[in-house]
């Protein structure tokens, strides 16, 4: 696989896209792994992959073929160019039998150079959609002739690329300009190939015009190839050369400079300016080529040709059990009733109203305090515990761990989950999630206040 | 790249059982299958890490690791691992606690966290800003704290109405961490992202580089995104607007055609959900559009609106002028009409003619008393203001947030007037334009021209 220009490779990733808008995604697994491990920035990996596909899909090929018959036609058109530049000297020039009239050899030569030069200018000027018009032809044909499934897209690939930065005038300008410099370099030396070998004569004609306009004419249109050097007949020649050809050497010289000079200045110069011109602007135009990442085709790569993010996989494994909180009753001496609270925010007034013979033992929040109380009931066992537990909190191992060794210390134990203070609901999933806890710890639960169990021992 | 890569830079997001923790790195990686999310406590039991990159080179781990359920057991029991007259600091006292036999029994979580947080550069700690401060958050900072790494909370939950976020600002201080985030995974602000790395950066000077490259990426990004959106729902608009159906002027044959294009409108707007999803980094599931209001059709009465006709000028016109300017003179000038000049003067007449073709054909069906049915106006104003909705909801959405968007019909009307951009009005005269129409022609660079010049509107 020969290297494909750049342009080429923007040719080929936009021929893609088009493909995959058109006929969905393609199977790009390899060719995205392909393009990752070859690196570089994004640009740079969606025309690997791209290539790649297109070698697989044989759009390359393709492409090469489509190139190779571009060339073909710019060749055949360059022998048309210089062929015709040839002929446009012959019909100018004639076979030398008779006089050759300077306006009419002037005329054929530069008439409809010019007249194309003109209408080519304007276009290029004012119609923006000359461009597309071009296109839509060039398409039209390109689908006519394209037998190749494979190269259906790829003439809207390049109109598409280059139209985004308007660079399809420049080249066809390039190809315009370029082709009548042919065509008029080859008339040029036509023209010099017969004046060398030919004698011929020259002549002005008219009917109604005077001798002055064509004396003023001839000067003013050799003023300018006279700054390069050619000669100009003299006023007292051309005047002659009205009545009939002057058979004098200096003349015919003259006349033939003349013309050469014409032909030079305003049709080969201006074409070759135009075409240095246009290419310059294709070339500069070429190097700000570029993918429009923000496409919707491109952006889809982005993740899978250069991923923000990706997942690192397990580092840790999960343990096959979480450690797991027992519970088991006391068998201790036990005495009395306990109401004790854990974790409940400041929001909330508590404790709610006693009966006598139960106590309070406040609210478990840091360490010390379930230090305190934990030794307390280690010594004091209360025959009844009730825990009351605020089930907007996550029950987590640490709560569920204090629950059942609260209730390893008293012989009952019971747990109550508060209700929703006024104005919130209770999240009813992590309600669940206590609910599924506590009956592992096969601990009754209630959502109201056991206050009456607590005071007496039965419900 | 001159030397190796730097190495990326490792974040452990820590925190309390249930607060988010995986959520936030759905959010943070744009991934929304990372690790499991639920209700459950204890969801995540392992640690699993992911890689932000920028232009292929990694720039930040990120581990996701269990909650912390049990820091106050843990605190009393690290202290107790403290031999009489031993003074040791806060590493070296988990390093013994990591070698003991409890860091695989009844801290086997907890440990997993504290070797990543002490393997890593620093801890994202996140906060569920509805929790009141309880002592057991106070314990777990200190254990986290005591790992001797860096710590920037992370307050989740802000956007709920039972947030406590000053309390929070006041404990956190409290404890020495005056720098904190508010982030929230699930409706992040549009600058989110960009705060918690710059807050990252003030604590990790040596990685301010990484760091400010990953927030000008993330910018760079959303741009694209946004851009690309607009491209997607100009392409839908410009389909819409071009979309055209023949049908007899039969009352039930006219009803069949409108349900008809009506359905085909519905898909078309589905499919661009689903391309916006996708962008977004979403799955298909994630939003639903609700169906259209009923669609009136408009009726073809735009056979000879301004821009048809002009674009019949502009054709012929254009074939003419781009054969002369194409050189055709060239072999015009040797005098006879050569191959190239046939094939070109055919082209130009081909194209000529497949304009007045298509055109003859609308207007024979004109005759014949055929209407044609294209997408009303309204209805076009209306599948652009529910696709930006739907953007802009997209934009606000975090990648943890597990319900549906749904794309309803805004119930005042004041959609239903005003101009429709000059771009649909266009396309109106282009049915080859429309990917629901047969035979279309949706790579010419005009469309795209027209698609672009709408997706800079919208």
């Amino acid at each position: 696989m020969t290297e494909l220009t750049p342009l080429q490779n923007l040719w080929l990733s936009e021929t893609i896209r088009l493909r995959e808008e058109h006929a969905g995604p393609l199977d790009d697994l390899e060719a995205n792994r392909v393009a990752r491990s070859a690196g570089g920035d994004l640009p740079t990996r969606i025309q690997c992959r791209a290539r790649w596909l297109a070698e697989r899909d044989g759009q390359t090929r393709a492409l090469k073929h489509w190139l190779q018959g571009a060339r073909l036609a710019l060749i055949v058109l360059a022998v048309l160019a210089v062929i015709s530049g040839a002929g446009l000297a012959f019909a100018a020039l004639g076979d030398g039998q008779s006089p050759v009239n300077v306006f009419w050899a002037l005329g054929s030569l530069l008439g409809l150079n010019l007249i194309l030069l003109l209408s080519w200018a304007l276009g290029l000027v004012f119609a923006g959609e000359q461009g597309a018009a071009l296109g839509r032809l060039w398409l039209w044909l390109s689908e006519k002739l394209a037998r190749d499934a494979n190269a259906a897209q790829l003439a809207p690939a390049l109109l598409l690329l280059l139209q985004r930065q308007k660079l399809n005038r420049w080249a066809l300008g390039v190809l315009v300009n370029g082709l009548w410099l042919l065509a008029m370099l080859s008339a040029l030396v036509m023209l010099l190939t017969l004046m060398a070998t030919r004698r011929y004569g020259f002549v002005w004609e008219t009917t109604i015009l005077g001798a002055d306009t064509f004396v003023a004419m001839t000067q003013a249109l050799g003023a300018l190839p006279a700054l390069l050097g050619l000669s100009v007949p003299s006023v007292e020649m051309i005047r002659a050369s009205g009545d009939a050809a002057l058979n004098i050497e200096s003349a015919r010289q003259a006349w033939a400079a003349w013309l050469v000079g014409v032909l030079l200045v305003y049709g080969v110069l201006p074409r070759l300016l135009l075409a240095l011109f246009c290419r310059w602007r294709w070339k500069t135009g070429q190097a700000a080529l570029h993918l429009d990442l923000n496409l919707p085709g491109y952006a889809q790569l982005r993740e899978r040709l250069m991923p923000t993010s990706e997942r690192l996989g397990i580092s840790d494994a999960a343990p096959e059990q979480l450690h797991r909180v027992e519970n088991a009753a006391s068998d201790l001496q036990s005495d009395g009733a306990l109401l004790v609270a854990i974790e409940l925010d400041d929001q909330r007034p508590w404790p709610p109203q006693l009966p006598k013979s139960v106590n309070d033992a406040g609210i478990l929040d840091s360490r010390e305090s379930r230090h305190k109380l934990l030794e307390q009931l280690s010594r004091f066992p209360p025959a009844r515990l009730a825990i009351a537990c605020d089930p907007r909190r996550s029950p987590d191992r640490g709560s569920l761990a204090l629950i059942a060794e609260l209730a390893r210390s008293a012989t009952a134990t019971r747990v109550w989950l508060l209700q929703a203070p006024p104005g919130e609901a209770l999240d009813a999933e992590r309600l669940g999630d206590w609910h599924v806890a506590l009956q592992q710890l096969d601990l009754p639960f209630a959502d109201c206040a056991p206050l009456s169990w607590l005071e007496t021992g039965h419900d | 790249m001159t030397d190796a890569w730097k190495r990326p830079l490792k974040l452990a997001v820590v925190g309390h059982t249930n607060v988010g923790k995986t959520s936030l790195l759905r959010t943070l990686t744009r991934d929304v299958g990372f690790g499991e999310v639920s209700h459950r406590p204890s969801t995540t039991r392992h640690v699993e890490g992911a890689r932000l990159s920028v232009d292929g080179e990694p720039l930040l781990d990120l581990f996701d690791t269990p909650g912390l359920e049990d820091a106050i057991a843990l605190l009393d029991y690290l202290e107790r691992l403290e031999r009489p007259g031993e003074r040791l600091d806060g590493p070296a006292r988990l390093a013994r606690f990591l070698e003991g036999s409890e860091a695989r029994q009844r801290f086997e979580q907890e440990a997993k966290v504290l070797r990543q947080l002490l393997a890593s550069d620093a801890g994202l700690y996140v906060i569920d800003a509805r929790e009141p401060v309880l002592a057991k958050y106070r314990d777990e900072l200190q254990v986290l704290a005591s790992c001797g790494k860096p710590l920037l909370p992370v307050l989740n939950f802000v956007s709920s109405a039972q947030q406590r976020e000053p309390d929070w600002r006041e404990a956190l201080a409290r404890l020495g961490l005056h720098a904190l985030v508010r982030f929230d995974s699930v409706a992040p602000p549009e600058d989110g992202e960009r705060r918690l790395y710059e807050s990252l950066a003030l604590l990790l000077e040596n990685s301010r580089e990484q760091l400010e490259r990953l927030i000008a990426d993330q910018q760079a990004q959303r741009l694209a995104r946004q851009q690309s959106a607009a491209q997607l729902i100009a392409d839908l608009l410009i389909d819409c607007a071009a979309c055209r159906r023949s049908v007899a002027s039969e009352a039930e044959q006219e009803q069949q055609a409108i349900s008809e294009l009506r359905k085909a409108v519905r898909q078309r707007e589905q499919r661009c959900v689903e391309a916006l999803l996708k962008l977004y980094a979403f799955r298909p599931q994630d939003a639903a559009a609700s169906d259209l209001p009923l669609l009136d059709g408009r009726w073809g009465d735009d056979l000879f609106n301004p821009e048809t006709l002009k674009q019949l000028g502009v054709r012929v016109g254009g074939g003419i002028a781009a054969g002369a300017a194409a050189g055709a003179g060239v072999d015009l000038l040797v005098g006879g009409l050569t191959l190239g000049a046939a094939a070109l003067a055919g082209a130009i007449a081909g194209g000529a003619l497949q304009t007045a073709r298509s055109y003859g054909s609308r207007l024979l069906g004109k005759i014949k008393g055929q209407r044609e049915l294209t997408v009303d106006d309204s209805v076009l104003r209306l599948l652009a203001l529910r696709q930006r909705q739907l953007l802009q909801a997209l934009n606000q959405r975090g990648h943890a947030a597990m319900d549906s968007i749904q794309v309803a019909t805004p119930q005042d009307k004041t959609w239903r007037e005003g101009k429709l951009p000059e771009a649909l009005n266009k396309a109106r005269a282009h049915p080859l334009w429309s990917s629901l129409n047969p035979h279309s022609k949706v790579n010419q660079a005009e469309r795209q021209e027209q698609v672009e010049v709408l997706a800079q509107q919208l």
